[in-house]
C-alpha cells in the first residue's frame, strides 16, 4: 500500500471520528433491561452494524413479551422493550434472588442453523425446562418451536446466558446476554431507589434521577452503591459470519432435520478483528441507550459519574477471549463473581475481594465491582478554588470544604463540591496565577501553543465548567479548538479511558481508535448527569 | 489495512491553528514547595514520624523518541521509545532515572555529552541533561553612583530583582564598582527613572566618583538554575536513544514527584509528528490532566517539554507507558516500569510496625481503618472501599529497619532484593512496517519476540546494559535492565512483575523456588479485616496492563517462625532451598522463541548463592 493511499484512509477515519463524536450528545449508560418472572425471547438474525461502516450477519434474542423496562427511569424505545427486536446483547433479564421466573425461548432462526438452547450458569433450575428437544447440554428448540426454562436465583449479582447449542458458531453469532439479580431486600444504611437526597442544581438543570436497579449489589450493606453501569465484552470474526450468511442463503427452504439442513461453518483458526462493549464498537457505543441508529444494539457504554459516587459496575465475558479492561482514574474492589459474594474468613461483615486497576474479563464469567472516584491525594485543588478570587460567578468559588471524619466535604448534599476532599482544598497547583487560580503551587503550564488538546480534554486542568471558565476566562485562550467531546463550558468533566489493555483491541478492524474502549466521565455536580437517553 | 491516527489527526488540525513557533524544552525541579518547604530536607528520605506528608522531592527528566535495540536471535528492531535525560549514569547500572533536587539540578560540567551518551563517555553524570544556568537577566545601568559604601544603581529599564539577590556589575568605565554583590534595597527614589529602575548594594571601596551614562555598564542576575536547559546536549543525548524499558522510576510514598517528558522527535519517522505522553498506571485518584491520554488532557508537541506533577501514591509496582494511539505506541516499545516503595522503610528497628501503621491511620490520607484496629478514635466498620492495608489481624513483634513492598504492619512483605520484571512483545513485522513508513495492521499483529526487561533469553541474563548501534553509527544503551535474580543464600527476593504486552496474556513460572503472590495491581493481597490473603503459586499469567508482587523466599524455616524479616534458622534441616541456578520462563512454549529461533524467549535465571 503507498503512502497516499494511507493518507486518504487516514483523513477519512479522521472525517468519521469526528462525525461519530458530533453525534455523541449527552447520552449516558446505567444498566437498563427487562423487568419480570415470565420472560419470552425469540433467537432470530439480523444486520448489526460497526463504526467502520461494516454490516453483520448475526443472530440475537428478542424480547417478545413478558417483562416491563427497567429502569422506569429509563425511556424505553417506541417498539418498547419487548417489542420483538432482536438485539445483541440479548435483554438484560432483571430478576428478583428467590422469586422463581421462567424465560420462553422460541427458534426462528434460519431452519439450517438448527437448534438453539440457552444455558444459565449459576441459576437453580425451579423445575425441568417444558416443552422442546433433548439437546447435548440442555433442553433444545427445534427451528420454529419453543422450549421453556424455570429457573430461581439463589443469590444477588450478575451473571451471562448465552446459546447451549453449537456454542462456539451460536455464541460468535450474538445468542448472549446478561441476567441481573436483584437482592430481595434492601441491606440496613443502603439509599433505597428513589430516596436520593437533593444534591446541587445548576441553574436551568433539574433534579437528578435515580437509574438504580436496587440499593445494593448483594445482600449486604458494604455493596450498596449509587449508580450502575453493565459491560459486556465480545469479539467478533467478520469470516464466519459472513459464512453462516453464505451457507442460510444457499440452503434456505431446506426442511428441518433432512440430510445437508445443517451448518458447516469452520470457527477456527479464530481471527476476530472486531472488540465490542455491549456489542457496540468506540465509538458507537459511546451514544445513547436504545440510540435509533442501531436498532439491534440497544444498550452502550458511556459511563458517568460525580466525586464520592460508589459505582457498581457490572463486567461479562461474553465471547472466548479474555480482556484486561483497565479503568482509568482508580481501582476496582471485586465485590463477587457469577453472583457469589466474597467475604473475608474471619468476619462476615467485611469484604474480602480483590482491588485492581485492571480486571480481567473471562469468556462466561460475571463480577461484580465497586469504583469511585474522588480526587483524594493529587496535592493540589482538582476544583480550582481560590480563596482571592473576585471572579463575576455564579457558583459559589469559595465554597468551604468541611471535612467529615474521613476527610471528605460530605456535610450538605446540596454543596457544589460535595464529597471534595478538603486536605487539598485551596492548594494551588501552578507556580503562576493563569485565569482566575490561584498560584504558589509546585508546577508551571507550559505555552498552550507547545501542545495538543484531546477530543475529550475539559480544556483545563479542573474539574468543572465554572473552574475551567475561570481559568480560561470567558472567551477563553483555552478551551482551545479540539476539545468537542466534553465541553470546557458545559461538562468539563475529567475523562478517563476504560478499554482493554490488549491495545490491538482498541481497534475496528484494524481502524485506531475502535473496539473495546470507552471514556468515563467524572462530572462536576454543577454537570447534571442524566440517563434517560 | 491501514492505520489512521484519527485522535492524533484531530489534534493536528488544532496544532496547524496555532502552531508552536519556537523549541521549548524545560525542566521542572523545586528545591522546595508548599508541601515540602525545607529545601534542605528535601534530598533524602525523612525518618518516619506519623501523620502528615512526609517524604522528599524527586524529579526525573526522559525522552520521547525512537532507537533501536538488540532482539536474542541478534536482529536490530525499530522502536518509538523513551530514553534518559537524567540519571544517565544510574540507568547505566539498571537503577531508577530518578533523582532528588540536589542531583538533578547539577550542572553537567567537563566535556560535553556525547550522542550514545551515558554508552559514548562512561559518564557519571546523574542530573538533568541540556541544565544551564539561566542566561542573566541584563539591563544597561543610567547612572550608578556612591555614598560611603552604598552603590545606588539606577538602569534603564528594571531588573527585577529582590533584597538578597546577587547581582552582577559589569563596564569598561566602572571599574571600581564591577564585581558581584549582593542587593540591599529595592525601589529606590531618584532623580531620573520610577523608582524600581534603581537598587542599592554594597561596596567594600568607597569614593567611587559616579558614572553617568556608561554606554558598556550593566547589572545582571547573577546566573541561576530556574529549569532553562540548552537544546544542544538534549538532542545530542536524546535522539536516538530509546531504551526498552523505558526509563526505571521509583519514588517513595508521600514524596513529590516532577516528571519531565522531552519530546525531541522520531528521527527515523519526521513524517509522524508525534506527541507523546506518560500514562502513570494505576495512580489512584488521578487527574485527567496528568494521566497521559491525549484524548482527555494535553499531548506535549515535539521540541518542548511537559512537567508531570504527582504526589507518590500508596506503595506499590505501577507501570507506565504512552498513551498515544497504544496499540502502536506500545507495541512499538514505549512502556517502563514504576514502583512506590512504603514509608514503613523507614521505620527503625526500635518501632514496631504495626505501631507504625497504627500511627498512620492518624492520617486521613494514608488511612485504611477497619474495626478493632487499635487507632482511635475506633470505628465500626472499614472506612474506605478502595485501600486494602488496614492494621494486620494478626498482632506481630516484627520491628522496622528492613525493607519492604507494602505498608503490611507485620513483616510478611521483607525482602533482601528486589526486581523489576517486565513481561513484552515485539511483533518484528509490525516493528519493519512501523519504521519503513508503512501503515500497520493491527488484527493481524502476533509477536514473536518474548520479552523479560526488553530482552529475550539468553540476553535475559547478560549483566550491564545491552548496547546496540543505531543509524546515527553510535552505540547507545537500548536495552540497560538485566532480568537476572540474584538472591543471597536463605534471603527474599521481591520481583515486581508487570505486563504492558498488547496482544496477549502471558504466564511466568518459576522452577525450584515457590513464588508467593503478597500484591496484585499495586494492592497488598489483604482484606478489610485484616487477613493477608497471599498465595503460593508456581506460576503466574498477567495480561497487559497489570502487575503483582511476587516474594522468591530461599529460606523455608525462620528463627521466628511467621516473620519473614527473621534470620533464617540455617540450623534446621532443610531451611534454604539449595544454592544454585534456578529459572523463570514462560510455560506458554512457544513463547521460548526468538523469531525463527526455536530457542530463548521469555525466560531469565534465578541464582541463589
Amino acid at each position: 500500500m503507498k503512502k497516499a493511499n494511507s493518507m486518504n484512509n487516514r483523513l477519512l477515519c479522521i472525517a468519521g471520528a469526528a462525525a461519530a463524536l458530533l453525534l455523541l450528545g449527552s447520552a449516558h449508560a446505567a444498566a437498563p433491561g427487562v423487568k419480570g418472572t415470565a420472560f419470552t425471547l425469540t433467537a432470530s438474525p439480523a444486520y448489526i452494524s460497526q463504526p467502520d461502516g461494516q454490516t453483520v450477519y448475526s443472530w440475537g434474542y428478542a424480547c417478545s413479551g413478558g417483562g416491563s423496562a427497567a429502569p422506569t427511569t429509563i425511556t424505553p424505545p417506541a417498539t418498547g422493550v419487548c417489542g420483538g427486536v432482536m438485539q445483541i446483547p440479548g435483554p438484560t433479564l432483571i430478576v428478583t434472588e428467590g422469586v422463581a421466573f421462567s424465560v420462553a425461548l422460541t427458534n426462528n432462526l434460519p431452519t439450517a442453523a438448527g437448534n438453539t438452547s440457552i444455558l444459565f450458569p449459576g441459576l437453580s433450575v425451579s423445575s425441568p425446562p417444558t416443552g422442546g428437544v433433548a439437546g447435548l447440554l440442555t433442553q433444545e428448540a427445534a427451528p420454529g418451536t419453543s422450549v421453556t426454562y424455570h429457573l430461581i436465583a439463589n443469590s444477588p449479582g450478575t451473571r451471562a446466558y448465552y446459546s447451549g447449542t453449537q456454542g462456539d458458531l451460536q455464541v460468535e453469532m450474538g445468542l448472549y446476554g446478561a441476567i441481573i439479580v436483584l437482592p430481595s431486600t434492601a441491606p440496613a444504611g443502603c439509599t433505597a431507589v428513589g430516596a436520593v437526597p437533593a444534591h446541587y442544581i445548576a441553574p436551568g438543570n433539574s433534579r437528578e434521577a435515580d437509574f438504580r436497579l436496587a440499593a445494593a449489589a448483594y445482600d449486604h450493606p458494604r455493596t450498596c452503591y449509587d449508580r450502575e453501569y453493565l459491560f459486556q465484552f465480545s469479539e467478533m470474526d467478520l469470516n464466519i459470519h459472513n459464512q453462516a450468511l453464505a451457507q442460510v442463503t444457499a440452503k434456505a427452504g431446506c426442511a428441518a432435520g433432512t440430510a445437508g439442513c445443517s451448518l458447516e461453518v469452520p470457527t477456527e483458526p479464530y481471527h476476530p478483528a472486531y472488540f465490542m462493549i455491549n456489542g457496540r464498537s468506540m465509538p458507537d457505543d459511546m451514544d445513547s441507550n436504545y440510540a435509533v441508529q442501531y436498532p439491534h444494539q440497544p444498550y452502550n457504554g458511556n459511563p458517568h459519574m460525580h466525586p464520592g459516587e460508589q459505582v457498581l459496575i457490572r463486567v461479562i465475558g461474553q465471547g472466548r477471549w479474555q480482556h484486561p479492561f483497565h479503568e482509568h482514574g482508580n481501582h476496582v474492589r471485586i465485590l463477587g463473581r457469577d453472583g457469589n459474594l466474597i467475604l473475608s474468613a474471619t468476619d462476615a461483615n467485611s469484604l474480602a475481594g480483590p482491588l485492581q486497576f485492571t480486571t480481567t474479563t473471562t469468556p462466561g464469567l460475571a463480577f461484580d465491582g465497586i469504583f469511585y472516584w474522588t480526587g483524594k491525594g493529587l496535592n493540589w485543588d482538582a476544583y480550582g478554588h481560590n480563596p482571592a478570587s473576585t471572579a463575576a460567578s455564579t457558583m459559589p468559588v469559595h465554597a468551604a470544604c468541611v471535612p467529615d471524619a474521613n476527610g471528605y466535604n460530605t456535610g450538605a448534599p446540596t454543596a457544589i463540591n460535595f464529597w471534595e476532599w478538603c486536605q487539598d482544598h485551596n492548594k494551588p497547583m501552578q507556580a503562576h496565577p493563569f485565569g482566575d487560580v490561584a498560584s504558589g503551587g509546585p508546577v508551571t503550564l507550559p505555552d498552550p501553543n507547545l501542545f495538543t488538546n484531546g477530543a475529550w480534554y475539559g480544556g483545563s486542568p479542573y474539574l468543572g465548567p465554572d473552574a475551567t471558565t475561570r481559568f480560561a476566562g470567558p472567551t477563553g485562550t483555552t478551551p482551545p479548538s479540539g476539545t468537542i467531546a466534553n465541553s470546557p463550558t458545559g461538562e468539563a468533566g475529567f475523562a478517563f479511558m476504560w478499554h482493554s489493555h490488549n491495545e490491538r483491541e482498541i481497534t475496528t478492524n484494524n481502524i485506531f481508535p475502535g473496539g473495546m474502549l470507552m471514556m468515563m466521565l467524572v462530572d462536576s455536580r454543577e454537570f447534571q448527569i442524566d440517563e434517560s437517553n | 489495512m491501514f492505520n489512521t491516527r484519527g485522535w492524533i489527526a484531530l489534534g493536528l488540525l488544532s496544532a496547524f491553528a496555532l502552531p508552536a513557533m519556537a523549541q521549548s524544552f524545560r525542566v521542572q525541579c523545586p528545591t522546595s514547595t508548599i508541601t515540602h518547604p525545607n529545601a534542605a530536607s528535601n534530598n533524602s528520605e525523612p525518618a518516619n514520624i506519623g501523620p502528615g506528608v512526609k517524604g522528599a522531592i524527586k524529579c526525573q527528566q526522559i525522552s520521547g523518541g525512537d532507537g533501536y535495540a538488540t532482539m536474542g536471535d541478534g536482529t536490530q528492531t525499530y522502536l518509538f521509545s523513551f530514553g534518559p535525560l537524567s540519571g544517565l549514569a544510574d540507568i547505566a547500572r539498571g537503577l531508577p532515572g530518578t533523582e532528588f533536587p540536589s542531583v538533578f539540578n547539577t550542572v553537567h560540567a567537563g566535556a560535553p555529552l556525547q550522542p550514545g551518551d551515558p554508552a559514548t563517555s562512561g559518564t557519571t553524570y546523574n542530573g538533568a541533561v541540556g541544565l544551564v544556568l539561566d542566561i542573566p537577566n541584563l539591563v544597561s545601568i543610567f547612572d550608578i553612583s556612591e555614598v560611603g559604601n552604598t552603590v545606588t544603581v539606577v538602569g534603564n529599564s528594571p531588573l527585577g530583582v529582590a533584597v538578597g539577590d546577587r547581582v552582577t556589575i559589569s563596564g569598561q568605565d566602572t571599574t571600581g564598582y564591577n564585581g558581584t554583590f549582593t542587593v540591599t534595597a529595592i525601589n529606590v527614589p531618584n532623580s531620573f527613572f520610577p523608582a524600581n529602575f534603581a537598587f542599592r548594594y554594597t561596596n567594600t571601596t568607597a569614593g567611587l566618583a559616579a558614572v553617568n551614562e556608561s554606554a558598556t555598564a550593566t547589572a545582571g542576575l547573577a546566573p541561576r538554575i530556574d529549569g532553562h536547559v540548552d537544546p544542544r546536549p538534549i538532542m545530542d543525548v536524546g535522539v536516538m536513544n530509546g531504551n526498552i524499558p523505558a526509563p526505571l522510576m521509583a519514588i517513595d510514598e508521600d514524596d513529590e514527584f516532577f516528571l519531565t517528558l522531552t519530546n525531541v522527535g522520531m528521527i527515523m519517522r519526521p513524517d509522524l509528528f508525534e506527541q507523546h505522553t506518560v500514562h502513570f498506571h494505576g495512580y489512584p485518584n488521578a487527574s485527567a490532566f496528568y494521566d497521559g491520554v491525549p484524548d482527555a488532557s494535553v499531548a506535549i508537541n515535539i521540541a518542548a517539554s511537559f512537567t508531570y506533577y504527582y504526589l507518590a501514591p500508596d506503595a506499590g509496582t505501577y507501570f507506565w507507558h504512552c498513551h498515544i494511539t497504544p496499540p502502536e505506541h506500545l507495541q512499538m516499545g514505549m512502556v517502563g516500569q514504576l514502583y512506590v516503595r512504603p514509608r514503613q522503610n523507614r521505620l527503625t528497628s526500635a518501632t514496631t510496625l504495626n505501631a507504625g501503621l497504627v500511627t498512620q491511620q492518624g492520617d486521613l490520607r494514608t488511612a485504611c481503618r477497619r474495626p478493632n484496629d487499635g487507632a482511635t478514635p475506633a470505628v465500626t466498620t472499614a472506612t474506605d472501599i478502595l485501600c486494602s492495608n488496614p492494621v494486620p489481624a494478626v498482632l506481630t513483634t516484627a520491628t522496622g529497619g528492613g525493607k519492604y513492598a507494602y505498608n503490611d504492619g507485620d513483616g510478611s512483605t521483607a525482602y533482601d532484593v528486589e526486581y523489576p520484571l517486565q513481561i513484552h512483545g515485539f511483533d518484528p513485522n509490525f516493528h519493519f512496517v512501523g519504521m519503513t513508513f508503512n501503515p500497520e495492521g493491527f488484527t493481524d499483529m502476533k509477536d514473536k519476540y518474548f520479552l523479560l526487561n526488553g530482552r529475550s533469553y539468553p540476553d535475559t541474563v547478560s549483566p550491564g546494559p545491552l548496547a546496540t548501534q543505531t543509524v546515527d553509527g553510535v552505540m547507545h544503551f537500548s536495552q540497560p535492565l538485566p532480568a537476572i535474580i540474584n538472591i543471597p543464600h536463605g534471603g527474599r527476593a521481591l520481583l515486581r512483575i508487570s505486563d504492558l504486552d498488547v496482544s496477549e496474556y502471558q504466564t511466568l513460572a518459576s522452577l525450584g523456588i515457590p513464588m508467593q503472590v503478597i500484591g496484585y495491581n499495586a494492592k497488598l493481597l489483604r482484606d478489610q479485616a485484616g487477613n493477608n490473603l497471599y498465595y503460593t503459586t508456581n506460576s503466574i499469567t498477567l495480561g497487559g496492563g497489570e502487575s503483582l508482587d511476587v516474594i522468591l523466599d530461599t529460606c523455608l524455616v525462620r528463627t521466628t517462625p511467621g516473620d519473614p524479616s527473621s534470620a533464617c534458622n540455617t540450623t534446621a534441616v532443610g531451611a534454604t532451598i539449595a544454592a544454585g541456578t534456578y529459572y523463570l520462563y514462560t510455560p506458554n512454549l512457544d513463547h521460548l522463541s526468538n523469531d525463527a529461533e526455536n530457542f530463548g524467549g521469555l525466560m531469565t535465571e534465578v541464582h541463589v548463592n
